[in-house]
């Protein structure tokens, strides 16, 4: 790591003044990804800011009408302990469990699990890749075995988070405070494929910093399930997830359907097309198949990575049975 | 006493070398399988256990000494390149800096083997050696690293070995008109008529079998801490071979031996890759001797995935021709290895096609190829595991070709004997193995449809049974020595100069010693890793530590004893046939009276140390002495996913006598484990455009975790083997690891009726195989 | 005595094993680099440096961490407990000797955080199940290959 000045802030305004002016700042909270960016040599801020010490961004708290909101600094670990948040959103407990060790879980932050980069290996390796200011791509051509199967821009990286696909389907907005004031932003807002001008798959400015996430009321009949294939049974990014929150009505009919994948693109995929299909269908194994299929419509997998279409295609049909079986357990 | 010279012949990680070893005085006679031992083959917990869970435990890389600067290596990010310059100027002037070493300023530096500068003009892989800056601290050093600019000029480069061999490929480092390894490559082995066993044949299976670089991945990486003194050079050395590390240090700084002390107290981890002093040990030691400051340099992690070897891939190519009832009638393997940029030998993927199953007509080519990647190391059982799974796979295509049970095919062809040379094998319980094994895991109702089938044929799961079998040496060798010291209170010091690398060696030396002697095991302390105190120890590794160590201590430990009966029966007038000493205390074998402890004896004499020396006697020459066993894996695939799993590995080994049958079980589930990660997901994984590894680190080259661990079970088979040497023992490091990823790449053959090209079997591989 | 960087350093209070200690931290070390190089705690390994092999596992006001990925400079008023403070009064924690009875290490370079992890399990689950066990444990590696006997270790810990 190259020397830095280091300043905590007690509160997220403060955070922002003191992001003002800064061009070479970064937030901290957690650290597991800061940290391991900057022994790499990918990012060597002048300017560390901690986060931990502001109080307002801390809390696990629901709402009357049963929205929950969760602060920026809540950590995976107590994602994942709360059982009242389990009860309530079984999706979010199964998308951290599985999420990195006991230990990171217990370092790793919500807002820091949204604002991490990916794990390609040439970003993270000494490679003058696209994300870090070069011409190419590395991946593309290169070793894809982790990579995206759909992209449309000049990285194929996919975004790590295995929350960020749960949050997307649970419909969760991310509030957001700045210079301007505060803002609320989707996950698909947030997570973006990078552009030339934006070589990072999070879409904040760099005075803005997040809140907290707040995941709207999800109607009594929703069910939700997240899952997630890596290469070995822990310790492993996922190669393909997929998340999936569904409302049936008692006959069994999709009344509202929301339906992400993870690890096959820069950001978490949400799938419109296999929500409209769903919508208004009783779930049987051809529809969940019939849907899996429309999932992987567009798939351009890379010359090591063609296996995940198949992952891609299986985990949707699983994801849509499940919750369709919940709710039948249920 | 009288010495005398005897040649005898040695096996070392598959390779078998002559040698003349020093002996003085005669072994005690073997511990057969009915010795009546009380400590030895009992399930002791590790002698040094509390220093290992308490932090105490201190490793190379714990070691901190006054003014100790530390080293931080620059690496060639290029797979081949020329370093035309490199500038160190603002580096050296950085906060702390106190030298920067390049190839500019290092003249007569060589590496452990004497072989090449450490800096050279001309870097062969990526990772190769460029500077070393040696700094305060470390992130000092760091710091300065980024300040050095080197100027490459890039050269061609080949990585594939298959490419490397061709004549018009890039040269790697040899002026030979291909990338082979010396003028005798590729070594080609042949007995019988191979043309003949094919004509005869009434099926010929082909199997194409790849395998990828393992790293070993310690846990501790490479390196050392050296210190001079003006007088004497200490390095403690994070290495399997204190000795060796001395004679490379001593050498390559124009010292005496004795002016070179080399200490490993604690090893964490080796597994073949840390026989020498290694580049990183030498130059801390080249540094404190030139800069007068203790030098610390140990690896990155990535440096260690980089350049501290690996297990070479392999693609082996094999034809097995078989009568209908399965019987061999010829086997022809054609194995390639990537040695990487310095492989200067091949480990023996072909051994087990020459040895494992019985065939009159073998044809085995070995044909290593150098690449302008990290150079391999041995790493356990080097070769012979690569070997087996590919042979056992290929077994089991035959099997099926002729629809025969697969394990029934490997009982039609058992070698009774060794097929190399004509010798017999001292003693082969492979069959039992079999019987066990076959028995705990149900092989009978392999097929059973509720057992390949356990959710139904709709649901994606399936599941299958599979083994695979291994041989190995493991009955070390001379020369090995050792000293018994039995102090005035009757406790006794073991010394030696081998390594524990985390196998037990303590504890079982101490066992060994505890018995010869009649002491509790609470009174024998072991002393090891220091080549100043200890006596000449092998390197540990090749499984040989306790069966070339353990004899040596047993024979100084029975000529302690003898010592000390003798002054116990001067002291007590009584008749030395008559005393016997039994935990500690002296006993009249005639009246069976306790006489007072051994120590109320020799504390009687003023400072009397009783000091006696044992030798690893010669090995039997007539017979072949191995280690047998098999191994049975139950593994479950998602077919629709490509997920394999493990399930359950039964694992029926023949080592001899079991000294600790509770550091063996924990040697075998070691390797076991190790086995999985090699068939499941361990992979260097070389982007072939830039000549690169990728994913040298623990994020991207995964290891097992807790989680990937099924149920194991351990069965030993055999006896004390009274031709390996007086213990009867034979080593356990890699007998287990050998059959592991042959069993389970044979299982999921069994579970998805498809034969695998290779491992590891990660998804994307599963899913192509099932696409086919 | 060393040149001092650019790097801006303070003093930080911590309680290390019961103890109140101040170091005087560049801004940019790790706890782990605090504890093996300041303050001569090399219990707590470092294997990778990049919170990817455990090895480094201390726990922070009694959660498992890696030491390697904390700030020093962070950790102001926190209780770190390493290995070296697990054992109360030279009496083994059950944990240690559990690990011995059963043999659950080899080398012992990854023990250190494997003792702590399983440390940290067991004061929240004092009765874990095998599943719980394993995912305590799935965050540090151990290359020899121990984990079975890590397995027995905790079941017996747990009365199984």
């Amino acid at each position: 790591m190259r020397a830095f000045d280091h300043s905590a802030v007690q509160s997220a305004d403060e955070a922002v003044a003191a992001l003002r002016g800064q061009d070479e700042a970064s937030l901290i909270a957690g650290g597991a990804d800061l940290l391991s960016l900057m022994k790499a040599d990918v990012v060597a801020p002048a300017h560390i800011i901690d986060l931990k010490p502001a109080r307002d961004l801390r809390g696990v708290s629901v709402a009357a009408d049963g929205a929950v909101r969760l602060g920026a600094l809540t950590t995976l670990a107590e994602i994942e302990r709360d059982e009242a948040l389990a009860e309530r959103l079984p999706i979010l407990r199964a998308a951290v469990r599985d999420a990195a060790t006991p230990q990171l879980r217990n370092m790793a932050t919500l807002g820091g699990n949204l604002m991490q980069r990916n794990r390609c290996w040439y970003l993270r390796g000494p490679y003058a890749c696209w994300q870090k200011g070069g011409d190419r791509c590395f991946a593309r051509e290169g070793q894809n075995k982790y990579h995206a199967i759909f992209y449309d821009g000049s990285c194929v990286a996919v975004h790590p988070s295995d929350l960020a696909p749960a949050l997307l389907a649970l419909d969760a907005r991310v509030e957001v405070v700045g210079p301007a004031g505060p803002r609320a932003l989707a996950i698909d807002e947030l997570l973006q494929t990078p552009t030339a001008e934006r070589r990072r798959e999070a879409t904040l400015a760099a005075d803005e910093v997040i809140v907290a996430v707040t995941v709207p009321a999800q109607p009594a009949n929703a069910h939700g399930v997240y899952l997630k294939l890596m290469e070995r049974q822990a310790w492993a990014y996922a190669l393909v997830s997929a998340a999936a929150q569904l409302a049936l009505t008692e006959d069994g009919r999709v009344e509202q359907a929301r339906v992400v994948l993870g690890g096959v693109a820069s950001a978490p995929r949400r799938l419109p097309a296999v929500e409209a299909l769903l919508v208004g269908q009783a779930v049987t194994p051809e529809l969940a198949t019939r849907a899996a299929e429309v999932a992987i419509t567009g798939a351009t997998p890379l010359a090591h990575n063609g296996y995940k279409v198949q992952m891609a295609r299986e985990l949707t049909r699983r994801a849509i049975l499940q919750v369709a079986g919940a709710q039948r357990d249920g | 006493m009288p010495i005398r010279i005897v040649t005898t012949h040695l096996e070392f990680e598959g390779q078998v070398y002559e040698q003349r070893v020093v002996l003085e005085g005669d072994e005690p006679a073997v511990w057969d399988a009915d010795a009546k031992l009380g400590v030895v083959g009992q399930p002791v917990p590790r002698v040094d256990g509390r220093e290992r869970v308490t932090g105490g435990a201190q490793f190379t890389y714990d070691v901190a000494l006054p003014g100790m600067l530390i080293a931080v290596g620059l690496r060639s990010p290029h797979p081949h390149a020329r370093v035309a310059s490199v500038n160190a100027a603002r580096a050296e002037v950085a906060p702390g800096v106190r030298a920067v070493y390049t190839r500019f300023n290092t003249e007569g530096l060589i590496n452990p083997n004497g072989e090449r500068p450490i800096f050279a003009e001309e870097v062969v892989y990526q990772g190769q050696e460029v500077a070393v800056v040696l700094a305060e601290t470390r992130q000092q050093a760091i710091d300065a690293l980024r300040l050095i600019a080197v100027e490459y000029e890039p050269l061609p480069f080949v990585v594939d070995p298959e490419a490397a061999l061709a004549v018009e490929a890039p040269h790697v480092q040899t002026t030979r008109e291909n990338n082979s390894i010396g003028e005798d490559w590729p070594k080609i082995y042949e007995r019988g008529d191979v043309e003949k066993g094919f004509a005869e044949a009434d099926v010929i299976a082909e199997t194409r079998f790849t395998t990828e670089a393992a790293l070993h991945n310690s846990m501790e990486t490479h390196g050392g801490v050296a210190s001079w003194d003006g007088h004497t050079l200490t390095l403690w050395s994070s290495t399997q071979n204190i000795y060796g590390a001395r004679q490379q240090v001593a050498a390559a700084l124009g010292l005496h031996q004795n002016q070179v002390h080399v200490i490993k107290r604690y090893l964490g981890g080796g597994f073949g890759s840390k026989f020498d002093a290694h580049n990183s040990g030498l130059l801390a030691a080249w540094a404190a001797y030139h800069l007068g400051r203790p030098v610390k340099y140990m690896l990155s992690r990535e440096e260690e995935n980089l350049a501290a070897g690996n297990r070479p891939p392999s693609v082996q190519t094999y034809r097995i021709g078989a009568k209908r009832d399965g019987a061999l009638t010829a086997i022809e393997l054609r194995a390639v290895g990537n040695v990487g940029a310095f492989g200067g030998w091949f480990s023996p993927v072909s051994l087990p096609a020459k040895e494992m199953y019985l065939c009159p007509n073998v044809r085995a080519t070995d044909a290593p190829a150098r690449t302008n990647l990290g150079t391999q190391g041995s790493f356990r059982a080097p070769g012979v595991v690569e070997g087996i799974a590919g042979l056992e796979v290929a077994l089991d295509n035959l099997a099926r070709e002729l629809a025969l049970d697969p394990l029934e095919l490997r009982r039609k062809n058992y070698a009774p004997s060794y097929q190399i040379i004509e010798k017999p094998y001292a003693v082969k319980t492979l069959r039992e193995a079999y019987d066990r094994g076959a028995e705990r895991i149900g092989w009978a109702t392999r097929d059973a449809e509720e057992r390949r089938y356990p959710r139904g044929r709709d649901s994606s799961l399936r599941r299958g049974v599979g083994m695979a079998s291994q041989f190995w040496g493991g009955d070390g060798g001379p020369p090995a020595q050792a000293i018994a010291k039995l102090l005035p209170d009757g406790s006794a010091v073991i010394v030696t100069g081998t390594q524990d690398l985390g196998t037990g060696t303590r504890t079982v030396l101490a066992q060994i010693a505890a018995e010869e002697l009649g002491l509790p095991l609470a009174a024998v302390r072991v002393e090891l890793g220091e080549t100043e105190f200890g006596v000449f120890s092998p390197p540990s590794g090749g499984s040989m530590t306790l069966a070339s160590v353990g004899p040596a201590v047993r024979m100084a430990a029975a000529g302690a004893r003898r010592e000390a009966m003798e002054i116990v029966s001067h002291l007590a007038e009584a008749p030395i046939d008559a005393l016997d000493v039994r935990d500690g205390v002296i006993l009249n074998r005639e009246t069976g009276k306790e006489m007072g402890s051994l120590g109320s004896f020799l504390g009687q004499l003023e400072g009397h140390e009783v000091t006696a020396r044992g030798m690893r006697g010669p090995n039997a020459e007539e017979v072949i002495v191995r280690t047998f066993g098999t191994q049975f894996a139950e593994v479950e695939v998602d077919i629709a996913t490509g997920q394999v799993r493990v399930l359950r590995v039964v694992a029926a080994h023949d080592c001899g006598r079991i000294v600790n049958p509770l550091t063996f079980s924990s040697q075998m589930e070691g390797g076991i484990i190790q086995g999985i990660g090699m068939a499941l997901f361990e992979q260097r994984i070389v982007d072939e455009r830039l000549g690169v590894s990728v994913n040298p680190n623990f994020g991207d080259y995964k290891v097992p975790t807790i989680r990937d661990v099924p149920e194991i079970e351990i069965i030993t088979v055999g006896q004390p083997n009274p031709f390996a040497n007086t213990l009867g023992a034979l080593g356990a490091g890699e007998p287990p690891i050998i059959p592991t990823p042959g069993a389970i790449a044979n299982a999921f053959a069994h579970a998805v009726g498809r034969a695998p090209h290779g491992l590891p079997l990660t998804p994307d591989r599963v899913l192509a195989l099932l696409a086919e | 005595m060393p040149e001092q960087t650019t790097a801006t350093r303070r003093p930080i209070r911590l309680t290390i094993n019961g103890a109140e200690r101040v170091v005087d931290a560049e801004t940019r070390a790790t706890l782990l680099d605090t504890l093996r190089d300041d303050l001569g705690l090399t219990g707590a390994k470092l294997g990778c440096d990049m919170g990817q092999c455990g090895a480094c596992t201390v726990l922070v006001d009694g959660e498992a961490m890696y030491s390697c990925l904390l700030l020093t400079v962070e950790q102001e008023g926190r209780a770190i407990t390493t290995i070296e403070g697990l054992a109360a009064n030279g009496e083994l924690d059950p944990i240690q000797q559990a690990i011995i009875a059963h043999d659950a290490l080899q080398c012992g370079f990854c023990t250190p955080g494997q003792a702590l992890a399983m440390r940290a399990l067991f004061d929240r689950t004092p009765h874990p199940t095998d599943d719980e066990i394993d995912r305590a444990l799935s965050g540090n590696l151990c290359r020899c290959g121990a984990y079975a006997k890590l397995r027995t270790a905790a079941r017996s810990l747990a009365g199984r």
